[in-house]
């Protein structure tokens, strides 16, 4: 509960300054800026800008801005006014766009050609029920009216139509489009208005002062319903924002705006704007600056030239050129006195009022007149009050016009608060930084010269302390404190310390004891970088200085101590190839070379060769080789067969697999085992008979 | 008629089709983005930027922040390919959506361009301490820089920063140098170090701090030096992409038409390098620069074209795979030198940078390591700016068969020698013990 409370009272506090704060943003009237946007978005190599309403929106833009067309514009244009006009399947609409490029343009169209559309708009005037209806009839009217001066309407219509369009309003000062559509919105309460204004302009006599006293009312109404934004600016908003065909903020405001002018020129009474409200809405349309796109760049453009037509609220606007003031360069504080369109309002002058310091709340009473310089147009505070030192401020300007009758006509909002910055160089000197033994006086002390980079290198360990001091004082010899005084100490892997330099009177000075900064550096001894960062706005030099590196030798660290923070690890260094990897193979095992065993080999067959050369010499021999044919054969077949095993044995080395080999194994084995008994049971027999012969 | 109402039902299905392909490698364009916005007024204030994404083909659905109607996704399909978050101070979203929906909606890889400004929720802090972000917690607090400000009739209390230290990136910024530097007046942030997906774009000057720029300060800020990020971008592990700005003023027409002039220099440019920025920035959020994808990865046997189901130890293997970059319109060769394959199992056995031809082919040949088991073809690629490659392949590796080891080892040949020596011996020796008289 009170951590909320506490939370709450915070966030009141701080409204509370944002509101002692609140100082309207400075606006400026339509600039060059305004100029190329327009020129950019209405360009037209051919000299032609698609349909007539493009073309309007651009003629009228680039009236306003005082932007010179271009012929071609004006020959193709008109022709495709006359077009329009003299098309008998023309509705309302386009007559209306045709009549309007053509107010602007004043084409060479023949009387007649008027006359010829005048009958079918009081025709479709007179059987109209919709707003949209009211709006382009009444609006062509009014444009023909120029032309041709006899189109007017009788007082019985005038008033008959005042009503019809009349009824359309709703009670919160919007206006419905038809009388069936229960939707309304502030965009048909501006064309309601401005259509209402076109039959007060038309009407032979004056209309039923009810009519003008409800559309007065509907206007209070209407600007009861207009948004605010913190900054002071004012604009219309429809609330239904998913209906069909939603218009911004910006031509909504644009539409009432142009209502709004259109009334206020035709009622001879003032329509008791308030001028907060009015200078809001010229605000709204400064503030946007330069919008997207070509339709927006009319409607901004168009409804600040119709404000600027309001009589008496005529906005008038107090610009800075500049707010940054900077006492090396003796620039001084400008005021124009413009309206919003930027044309230089005359026969005033400006008054500084007060001055408030930045912080607080009470200003200096001061009072003074600027100068008004006729050359530039711009009226000029020469000479600051001599309380002003560097720093910032804000300044209340007040307008004062030399014929007070003349106010009448302006919305002035009454005082502009404006925050100014006064700049100059701050000096610094008797900048020395010192190692310090315990509390005794400095060891070492290293005077420094912070106008550039300086290079000391000093060491310390955890007994003893770093001082580092220097004086700051403003052009005018005072005491400066800036916003930003740090001290910087970076180890040499990255960790960051800030230590806020303090101050006492004109002195800055900081004593880092690191015995009890141990644990905030981690115990990470070695070098560390020292840069001091002096800054504030209203100081021209700000800088940031590297002093030099201190060496510094801390115990080491307690288990417990914390870790430094994990250093971000280089975004270049993160990715990138890895070191390729080739797979180490397993080295074939260790073998005899080829010579030995080759001599092995000899010496392995030597008795093999010594036992069939020692058979030879004990007298081997195939006597007893049997004789007959058939045992011949079959001891042929036997030794063959045992020749085939040896050979399969020395094909199963070449190339057979165990498996072949078993199976023809058993079938020579087979074999041999016939030939064998035939062959073995013979040579038993012969021996048998051989020992009875002997015997 | 009849054919008519045929041909406009089958525009109809058309539409319907890309209308719910949401972001896929097939069609890489991200081009429904829904706007959210604190007030129409940003709108037209911040038009130019608007603009030059619908100029590119994006369709932008502009919506309040707390429009009821608000909704991400329709019958579990999401409505748009990207988001962006004009709406700092909107404390709850309409709708149903809440910042988990968003989290969500980049978790099932949509991209997402999201500005806070100076007051910011806590539900836009939210959001971004979910990407590794971190905005300054005083809520009063800006970047104020007096070193590198821009130098402006306007802001005379240095919180309108004219920034140049920019990620060096071609990939994510372009590569054209910008020359002009940035406007920003916002929030800092500070990235997560432990967070590796997240990376500076734009970063304050080490002379800079973020602090309230009316109070005076008691404690050292925390927000402090080049570690103040200014603009950040993310690139999550689906390649959903996210831009963090921590300025709203930055995208407005008011900073890209701005000229600029730094504080301590004298060149002054027409025009702030906002608009080319942000251009070139959105332009790889929005996967025109920086997507990659790979296909027809193949290994075989040198000398084959077949892709074994199986390597033996010691075999000769070569690995190829295309990979190509979108460039917004179509699918572009990439062309770099740091490709890897791994040849993998638990850890690389083989790790080797693939040759290129220059045309998008990737290729290497190796000998399988002389271990036997499950192996992986592996290509993990991470490049500042581009999006991931992991390709993995399985592939099981075999001894040798018994009948594929070496055999006729000479150090084996005195025993043969013996051997066959002792079968002749025994031939020999059956003839005489047999027939001898």
């Amino acid at each position: 509960m009170t951590a909320f409370m506490g939370r709450d009272l915070g966030l009141l506090i701080v409204a509370f300054c944002t509101l002692a704060w609140a100082t309207e943003s400075i606006f400026h009237p339509v600039s060059q800026l305004h100029r190329s946007a327009a020129l950019e978005f209405f360009s037209s190599p051919d000299g032609h800008f698609g349909s007539l309403v493009d073309t309007y929106e651009a003629l009228r833009t680039f009236q306003v801005l005082g932007i010179q067309k271009d012929a071609k514009i004006r020959t193709s244009a008109c022709a495709s006014v006359l077009e329009t006009l003299k098309s008998p399947t023309s509705d309302t609409k386009h007559i209306f766009h045709a009549l309007k490029t053509n107010s602007l343009l004043t084409c060479e169209i023949n009387h007649e050609v008027f006359w010829g559309i005048q009958s079918g708009l009081t025709d479709s005037l007179n059987g109209a029920s919709a707003l949209l209806d009211f709006y382009y009839a009444i609006g062509s009217l009014v444009l023909l009216k120029d032309q041709i001066p006899e189109v007017s309407l009788n007082e019985g219509d005038a008033n008959r139509i005042a009503q019809s369009i009349k009824t359309l309003s709703q009670s919160d000062g919007r206006w419905r489009l038809n009388s069936n559509n229960p939707e309304s919105s502030f965009d048909a309460a501006g064309m309601a208005i401005e259509a209402i204004a076109g039959v007060i302009s038309l009407s032979t006599s004056e209309i039923d002062p009810n009519v003008i006293d409800a559309l007065k009312n509907d206007v209070v109404k209407l600007f009861d319903g207009i948004q605010r934004y913190d900054d002071g600016t004012y604009y219309f908003e429809e609330k239904l924002v998913d209906a069909h065909g939603y218009q911004g903020p910006l031509s909504v405001s644009a539409s009432v705006v142009r209502g709004i002018a259109a009334f206020a020129a035709v009622t001879p009474e003032s329509l008791h704007l308030s001028d907060e409200k009015i200078l809001g809405l010229s605000k709204y349309f400064l503030g946007i600056g330069v919008p997207g796109s070509a339709k927006d760049v009319y409607n901004l453009i168009d409804a600040l030239a119709c404000i600027n037509n309001l009589k008496g609220s005529i906005p008038l606007l107090l610009s800075f050129p500049a707010s940054v003031i900077s006492t090396t360069k003796n620039n001084q504080v400008k005021v124009k006195a413009t309206n919003v369109l930027g044309s230089v309002i005359p026969n005033l002058s400006i008054k500084l009022m007060q001055i408030f310091t930045k912080g607080s709340k009470d200003g200096s009473v001061i009072d003074q007149k600027l100068k008004y310089d006729h050359e530039t147009e711009v009226h000029v505070l020469e000479t600051l009050p001599e309380s002003i030192d560097i720093g910032s401020y804000i300044f209340s300007f007040e307008a004062v016009f030399d014929d007070p009758e003349e106010k009448k006509n302006y919305a002035t909002g009454g005082r502009t608060k404006v925050p100014i910055y006064i700049t100059g160089v701050v000096s610094i000197d008797n900048a020395e930084i010192a190692i310090l033994d315990s509390d005794s006086e400095s060891s070492e002390s290293v005077k420094l010269d912070l106008k550039r980079e300086n290079a000391v290198s000093l060491s310390a360990n955890h007994l003893q302390k770093m001082k580092l001091s220097f004086h700051l004082t403003t052009p005018s010899q005072h005491s400066f404190k800036p916003k930003q005084a740090f001290l910087k100490l970076t180890h040499e892997s990255g960790v960051e310390h800030i230590f806020l330099v303090g101050t006492s009177g004109k002195k800055f000075e900081i004593v880092l004891d690191f015995l009890g900064l141990v644990e905030k550096l981690f115990y990470l001894s070695g070098k560390y970088g020292i840069q001091l960062t002096l800054g504030d706005s209203a100081m021209e030099n700000s800088f940031l200085r590297t002093l030099g590196y201190i060496e510094l030798d801390l115990p080491d660290a307690p288990e417990k101590a914390p870790r430094p923070p994990p250093q971000r690890v280089d975004v270049y260094s993160r990715y990138g190839p890895k070191p390729e990897i080739a797979h180490i193979f397993r080295a074939p095992e260790k073998t005899a070379p080829a010579w030995l065993s080759n001599t092995f080999l000899a010496l392995v067959i030597i008795p093999f060769i010594g036992f069939i050369v020692s058979l030879f010499g004990l007298g081997a021999n195939f006597k007893a080789f049997p004789k007959k044919t058939t045992s011949a054969a079959f001891a042929l077949l036997f030794h063959v067969g045992i020749a085939a095993v040896l050979l399969l044995y020395v094909a199963f080395w070449i190339k057979l697999d165990l498996f072949t080999t078993l199976k023809v194994l058993g079938l020579i084995g087979a074999f041999l085992l016939v030939v064998g008994h035939k062959t073995l049971a013979y040579l038993a027999a012969a021996s048998s008979s051989s020992k009875l012969k002997s015997s | 008629m009849a054919l008519t109402i045929l041909q406009g039902f089958l525009i109809s299905i058309l539409w319907l089709a890309v209308l719910a392909s949401g972001f896929s490698e097939d069609s890489p364009t991200d081009r429904r983005v829904l706007v959210l916005l604190d007030d129409f007024a940003i709108k037209s204030s911040h038009s130019l930027f608007f603009k030059s994404l619908e100029i590119r083909g994006f369709d932008l659905d502009f919506k309040l922040a707390d429009d009821p109607k608000l909704a991400l996704q329709r019958y579990g399909t999401y409505l748009y390919d990207a988001a962006i978050l004009f709406a700092p101070t909107t404390e709850r979203f309409g709708g149903s959506i809440d910042a988990a929906s968003f989290l969500d909606f980049v978790d099932s890889g949509h991209d997402l361009i999201l500005a806070a400004d100076a007051s910011s929720s806590e539900l836009i802090r939210e959001i971004a301490v979910e990407c590794g972000v971190d905005f300054d917690e005083d809520p009063a607090a800006l970047v104020v820089d007096h070193t590198s400000y821009a130098v402006s009739e306007e802001y005379g209390d240095h919180t309108l920063i004219a920034s140049d230290d920019f990620i060096e990136s071609d990939v994510i910024l372009g590569s054209k140098e910008i020359k002009a530097p940035v406007l920003f007046k916002g929030i800092g942030h500070t990235v997560n170090t432990a967070n590796s997906l997240v990376v500076k774009v734009l970063s304050a000057s080490s002379a800079a701090y973020s602090a309230d720029p009316n109070a005076v300060l008691s404690n050292s800020p925390t927000l402090i030096g080049s570690s103040i990020s200014l603009v950040s971008v993310v690139q999550a592990r689906n390649n959903a992409r996210i831009l963090i700005s921590g300025s709203l003023s930055m995208f407005s027409n008011r900073f890209l038409r701005s000229s600029v002039q730094k504080a301590g220099s004298t060149s002054k440019y027409e025009k702030s390098g906002n608009e080319q920025f942000l251009a070139e920035l959105c332009r790889w959020v929005f996967h025109e620069r920086g997507h990659l994808k790979a296909l027809n990865v193949k290994h075989h046997k040198v000398g084959e074209v077949e892709e074994p189901s199986m390597y033996r130890i010691k075999d000769d293997v070569e690995y190829s795979v295309e990979v190509y970059e979108w460039s917004g319109t179509s699918w572009e060769p990439y062309v770099a030198d740091d490709l890897q394959l791994q040849f993998y199992m638990m850890s690389p056995y083989v790790l080797k940078t693939l040759s290129t031809d220059q045309k998008g082919l990737y290729y290497t040949s190796f000998k399988v390591p002389d271990v036997y088991g499950v192996f992986q073809f592996k290509v993990e690629y991470q490049k500042l700016g581009y999006s991931t490659i992991s390709l993995s392949k399985q592939i099981p590796v075999r001894p040798f068969r018994h009948n594929e080891y070496e055999r006729f080892i000479p150090a084996a040949y005195p025993y043969y020698g013996a051997s066959f020596a002792m079968m002749g011996g025994f031939f020999v020796f059956t003839l005489s013990y047999l027939y001898t008289k």
